[in-house]
């Protein structure tokens, strides 16, 4: 059963400077079931970004007939009871220790402080940085910063959780470290997740299915279940198996597009 | 371990020693300069009313009372027209030069004309001082407000926070620092300002017991007087601190 679903969404931009209309998104349909890990691939520029913003609510899409819905109710605005949005910068206030931006988006609910404050450190504790509560974020690590917002996200309690590129900015040991975390709080949890990226090996280590966009404009290319067996392993021959496949599929997304490949070789190389 | 506290109280000391010493040493004249001792007579005989200072504490009050409505004036207005800029693009640009060619000029030059229209009163005094302060304010606020990292205010946005949340969770918080230095600084230029009115108008205020001290070759006086003044700097610095360490991290 179908949690958020997205028909026929597209989204043109229009620059002003030059007048011209830009279609970022073209007829874009998806969905996501309950509990479902769902990853969203592409080249820099499709549209990723974009199409996660109407889904959550923040962006507009043309008015031609598509829409998103989540539970068969159209979203027209942030949903902040029903979807998480967890951006690419960890976005602390600089003002608040962590556990005060943990329970930022509860601020808003009818919750006691108290209730508040439990809610945060079980979340805090998820992640292993209940020590760091009343630390300010200019004290902690960025990848700690990322966890926090991740946890941030998390302690909202949505059934969706919406990602996009949120490991994008941490080095590359940080981010595996983290996505394994992510694997597992999601198996603990139970979330449906739409979870942006363009590295391969993120999508084949997270994803139980990965769509591809191709650009120009933006479109799903194709969905690709996931079959690897959890718990992963990033080294395993089946993983590199699934990354070359998803790397020719990007591949063929690029040349579609019009564009040349940018980087030939080893997929791993390219994540 | 030395606290900066007793290093500072040591520093000062000893600065005091030093002039005491070297006044009495050198035998310089008590009309040139005074000796620290002399000048904490002086402010003695002036607080407890021993000294023919003319309607000490009236006169005192009423630099403080300009000082005090010249700076609400320019917090008020500074913020206002701080904000109103920052948030409407095409006046802000339109503004901005005009603004720094005013804040650039020496507004002492306006004096003559601020006391043709406002007199050589409180009115003409306070407006001086806001002359003076405001500018700051005004463009601290601005770019407090407009320098706002966007994304804090995407994620509010995708939090669900409505208009009174955003500004009282996010858009305050967030200018705080750069408005609050504005402020500060405000409060030192206004205090300036209204210093300045003072010694330009001799008739009442500050001004007119430093007119008294100076005419008379008080000389003790003169610098009790103005370490009075140099003390209400300090003081209100002190609250500045003490409220950004409160509220700004
Ligand atoms: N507010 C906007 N106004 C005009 N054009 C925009 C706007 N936002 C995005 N675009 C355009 O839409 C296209 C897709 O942008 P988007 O940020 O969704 O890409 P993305 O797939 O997330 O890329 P990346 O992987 O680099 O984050 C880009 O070409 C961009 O120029
Ligand atoms: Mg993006």
């Amino acid at each position: 059963m179908a949690v958020i679903q997205a028909t026929k969404i597209s989204k043109t931009f229009y620059n002003p400077s030059e007048s011209r209309a830009v279609k970022t998104l073209d007829d874009v349909s998806f969905s996501a079931d309950k509990d479902e890990f769902v990853v969203l691939l592409g080249p820099s520029g499709c549209g990723k970004s974009t199409f996660l913003n109407i889904l959550a609510g923040l962006t507009s899409h043309d008015r031609d007939g598509g829409k998103v819905t989540v539970h068969g109710r159209t979203v027209l605005a942030p949903q902040p009871d029903l979807i998480a949005y967890m951006f690419q910068d960890s976005i602390l206030y600089p003002w608040r220790t962590v556990i005060k931006n943990v329970e930022l988006g509860l601020e808003t609910r009818a919750m006691s402080r108290a209730e508040r404050r439990e809610r945060a450190f079980k979340y805090l504790d998820l992640v292993g940085l209940r020590a760091y509560a009343d630390h300010y974020p200019r004290q902690i690590s960025g990848g700690m910063a990322q966890r926090v917002a991740l946890c941030r996200s998390l302690a909202l309690e949505t059934e969706i959780i919406l990602m996009d590129e949120p490991f994008g900015a941490l080095d590359e040991q940080t981010r595996a470290t983290l996505g394994s975390e992510l694997a597992s709080i999601c198996r603990e949890l139970k979330r449906t997740v739409v979870f942006v990226t363009h590295s391969l090996a993120e999508a084949a280590f997270l994803g139980d299915r990965i769509a591809v966009f191709s650009a120009q404009p933006g479109r799903i290319k194709i969905d690709i279940k996931n079959n690897l067996p959890r718990p992963r392993v990033m080294g395993s021959p089946e993983f590199r198996n699934f990354v070359d496949e998803l790397w020719l599929h990007l591949q063929d997304a690029k040349q579609q597009a019009g564009a040349a490949p940018d980087r030939q070789g080893s997929p791993l190389g390219a994540t | 371990m030395i606290s900066p506290a007793a290093a500072r109280a040591a520093l000062i000391v000893a600065l005091l020693a030093i002039w005491e010493l070297s006044i009495y040493l050198s035998g310089a004249s008590n009309i040139l300069i005074a000796r620290p001792s002399q000048i904490a007579v002086a402010a003695w005989n002036m607080i407890v009313g021993a000294s023919s200072a003319p309607d000490f504490y009236l006169n005192i009050g009423l630099t403080i009372f300009e000082l005090v409505v010249a700076y609400a004036v320019a917090v008020v207005i500074g913020l206002s027209i701080g904000t109103v800029v920052a948030n409407w693009k095409v006046l802000g640009d339109a503004l901005e030069p005009l603004l720094l060619a005013l804040y650039a000029l020496p507004k002492v030059i306006l004096y003559p004309i601020i006391v043709l229209t406002a007199g050589a009163g409180l009115a003409g005094k306070a407006f001086f001082g806001v002359l003076v302060g405001i500018f700051v304010i005004i463009f601290n606020t601005s770019a407090g407000l407009r320098q706002i990292d966007p994304n804090y205010l995407r994620l509010s946005d995708s939090l669900g926070f409505g208009p009174r949340r955003r500004f009282f969770s996010v858009i305050l918080p967030a200018a705080a620092p750069t408005v609050l230095a504005g402020l500060r600084l405000g409060f030192g230029y206004t205090l300036i300002g209204v210093l300045t009115a003072e010694l330009l108008t001799v008739n009442s205020g500050l001004g007119r017991l430093i007119d008294w001290a100076s005419f008379n070759f008080y000389t003790p006086d003169l610098f009790a007087l103005i370490f009075l003044a140099i003390g209400l700097g300090i003081l209100g610095n002190m609250a500045f601190s003490s409220l950004e360490r409160r509220w700004v991290r």
